[in-house]
Formats: C-alpha cells, structure tokens, sequence
C-alpha cells in the first residue's frame, strides 16, 4: 500500500515522535508513505479564523502538490489539524465560484477525488485490527489505556463522514488489539484547549485538568492520542495543573502509533519516547515494557 | 431597540445577511434550543453564550455580537457545529464574526488572538511552515510577556521538539499566492 504523506509543520517539531513512530509503524505493516515534497503549513486554526479564502487555498495547493508529485489518490494526515483542514477544503470546494478563485490564487487545478484519511483511519480502516493483532510481538497487558480523539479527528461530521462523533471506538479495537485494556470514559471527545495553548494557557489548564481527572478515576494508566496539539497540551501542563488543583497527575500520553510500535516490538528511541515532558520511560520499565 | 433590563442596542438590520454571504449560513434557522452553549467547553469563560451570539446575529445586535469576548473564547472544537439540530455550522458563523471584527478593527480583548493570527500569517507568507519558535517568541513579546512558559521551552529545545531555525519553504510560491488572494478580496 503506498499512501501520500503530509507531516505537517507539528510532526516536525513538537510532535517528532508521532512522524518518528507514524513511519515506524507503517513500514512494520508494509505501507510505504510518500511524503509530499516542500509541503506547506494547512493554515491550521489562525487561518481559518482570519483569512477564509487562504485557510481553502493552503490545503489545496499541498492537494495539488500531492497528485502533481505522485499521482497516489490517497493521502495520509496523522495531525488532527491538518486532516481537518484538508476536510474542510474539500468540503467547501464542492463550490465552483470558490473552486475558481482558489485555483486562480494556487495557480493549479484542483484535484478534486483525492481521498484524505486521518493516521487513525488507515490503520483501522486499510489495516484493521486483526492485522495488526498478527504483528504483535510484546502484549501489551499490563497497562490501562484511555484513548483520547480529541475534536477534530471525528468532528464535524459533515466533514468526516463519521456517525460515531459522539462516542468513536476504532482506537479501542487497535489498541485491544495490542493487548491492553481500555476504559469506558466521558472526557475522549472533550477539547483540550488546541490552539488557546499559547494565547490563553489558562483555558487549556482547566480543560486538561478536567480530561486528566476523568482519566485518573476510572483508572487509566496512560492516555493513547492521535493528535501532537492534544499531546502538547496534556503532556505538558501536568506540572501547571498540579499546582492549581493541588493534584498529583503523573499521567503518560502516548501517541497510538507509539504504543503500537512498543507492541510491535519497535525500540523506544526509535519511537522518540524519551522526548516526552510527563516521564514515560520510567512508567514503561515499571510495568516491564521496555 | 430595547431589551427588558438592558439599555439601548444598536441594530445593523443586514447583519445576519452578511454573516450568509461570508459563510453561508443562515443564523435565522436558530430556535434557540441550547444545545450548542450545553456542550460548549469554554462557555464559562464566555460573557455571553453561542446560543445568546446566534440571537444577536438575528436580530441585527451589533455590539453584543461584535464586542462581547464570547467569540474569542470560541476553540472551534465543532461540538456546536456537530450537535446542532438545524445544522447550522456555528464554528463557521463565530469565524465569520472573527473575521468582520479583525477586518472592521473592532476594539474587543481578542485574547491576544488577533495578534498571534496576524503572526502566523506572516511567518506563513515568508517561509511557507510553521516556526514555533519565532511565533511564541514574538507573541510573548508583543503581548508584554517575554518569559511566559520560558522554563517549559527550555525542556522542549533539550528534548529536540522545538527548532531553532526556521525551515522555509516554497517562500516566493506563498507570497505570490497571499497577494492573489488580497487582490480576490479587494
């Protein structure tokens, strides 16, 4: 399987362990990723809130970029961001007047059957979980899991044509799938503050503090993501958040693709855990994981 | 116009006809079932609620929807669009109101975010990626708190998760593609 890849500028600089792990990962299951050559940032969420027509134009110039390059009809987005993005352009761009004028500012066509898919979304839809069950190598049973989605990997469902936006499942059979147990919990769909993380810290502290909370009572060990913004924000703000409500929170966030690698036998540096801020080396040799 | 227990508002009877011709949503589909302030994970933050925004956009109420800090702590995290019985795109209307607030220089406490927008487009412009370092460096300067979070990007330059140097680019690309746009938009 060979997929197009767009990183995103995250997974080149905060969330390098979920490029590191993503690759990883995907070359253990025999998909090759293609990165998209000089992509360019999707615009994210200042875009979209300041300039509409730029936050269309940027997906679609790396669109463009992609079938120009390699002429592979999928790509793949592991940033929540990014493949939101991409969604919502093609979304709007079903609209011919906007069509125009966004090909007319990235001075290209527009390729409009690209299919976009989210990391969480080729693994559990191209892969499945039974073929990922068949490359486990260390069972991953001595740890609770809460997977945590986030908002943009399943919201809004005009865009990502998912019915389970309320309450998704498919990180619960990948990770089960690896041999450890997930938890039933309220906060996985819950938003962590994204974007609030530099201008409003305060936000994302009380938001954080309220997933971490939730996790912490029905008894999970770590928390599985798929996004580097939600990983920022609840792998860095433990501290913060411990000294505002007098918690102790010492709670591990991994990126799925890193505990997948672990399961898969994949070494922890090559899958950039030493790069977290809440120890999780440690935690991983506490429970003979590494 | 008069509300009970509230001064005089200002109407803009086109106001909710804007917001349809930026977005390309129609706010008087709104019955005001409070289903997106329920779900709205910022809304104690907020002066007033998304429901009490899309009434505003209504009937015209300019300065409440304008000047309120209620859009500001909007994290377009969807929930309101995804559960809206009407299917009105709310993330999408805040967006429009975001955009014809930073567009008119509508003084409002935007949560430094019009600053940090106006950043991010122009490190976007020149260099074509994200360069988070130049970005919070520069937002914690202008915004008068140079050391904010300094000690927690320290750990992240020792980690290796926060470069610094920019990576550019495609930069001449982004220009011409930013002034294609500005010149659509005149």
């Amino acid at each position: 399987m060979k997929l197009s890849y767009y990183p995103g500028c995250s997974l080149h600089s905060t969330g390098a362990e979920y490029d590191a792990s993503t690759r990883k990962v995907c070359e253990k299951l025999g998909i090759e990723l293609v990165e998209i050559e000089d992509w360019v940032c999707c615009g994210s969420t200042p875009a979209h809130q300041c300039d509409e027509l730029m936050s269309i134009a940027l997906p679609a110039k790396n669109m463009a970029l992609a079938r120009e390059q390699s002429g592979l009809g999928e790509i793949c987005a592991p940033c929540a961001s990014c493949y939101s993005r991409l969604k919502f352009a093609q979304e709007r761009l079903t609209d011919d007047h906007l069509r125009r004028q966004v090909e007319h500012v990235i001075d290209a066509r527009y390729p409009d059957d690209i299919k976009v898919l989210h990391m969480l979304e080729v693994i559990s839809e191209k892969v499945g979980a039974d073929a990922v069950k068949e490359k486990v190598v260390k069972t991953l049973d001595s740890i609770k899991v809460a997977c945590y989605y986030g908002c943009l990997i399943t919201r809004p469902p005009k865009v990502t044509a998912r019915e389970d936006f309320e309450n998704p499942t498919d990180m619960e059979a990948l990770i089960e799938a690896l041999g450890a147990e997930t938890v039933d919990w309220n906060m996985k769909t819950f938003c962590c503050g994204a974007a609030f993380a530099l201008t409003r810290t305060e936000v994302v502290v009380d938001l954080t503090g309220k997933i971490l909370a939730d996790a912490h009572a029905v008894g999970a060990d770590v928390i599985a993501v798929g996004c580097p913004l939600c990983h920022v924000n609840l792998d860095t703000r433990q501290q913060q958040i411990n000294e505002k409500l007098g918690t102790n929170f010492n709670i591990p966030i991994f990126y799925f693709t890193q505990l997948m690698g672990l399961a898969m036998g994949i070494g922890p540096k090559d899958l950039g855990i030493h790069k977290h801020i809440t120890e999780a080396e440690s935690f991983l040799k506490e429970r003979a994981l590494i | 116009m008069k509300i009970a227990g509230q001064k005089e508002s200002k109407i803009d009877p086109t106001l909710a006809e804007e917001i349809r011709q930026r977005c390309g949503e129609n706010v008087f589909l709104c019955y005001q079932c409070k289903k997106c302030a329920s779900g709205c994970p910022t809304r104690p933050f907020m002066e007033s609620t998304p429901t009490e925004l899309m009434r505003y956009l209504q009937l015209g109420m300019i300065d409440e929807a304008m000047k309120k800090d209620t859009i500001w702590y909007c994290l377009s995290c969807q929930t309101c669009s995804a559960r809206c019985p009407q299917n009105i795109d709310i993330a999408h209307v805040v967006d429009a109101v975001k955009i014809i607030v930073q567009e008119k220089n509508i003084k409002v406490d935007t949560g430094n975010a019009k600053l940090f927008n106006r950043l991010w487009m122009t490190l976007l412009k020149y260099m074509g990626r994200m360069y988070e370092m130049g970005l919070t460096g520069m937002l914690n300067l202008f915004s008068g708190k140079p050391f904010k979070d300094l000690p927690l990007g320290i750990k992240l330059i020792k980690k290796g998760k926060l470069k610094l140097l920019p990576t550019i680019k495609r930069p001449f690309e982004m220009m011409k593609m930013f002034s294609r746009a500005r010149d659509l938009k005149k």
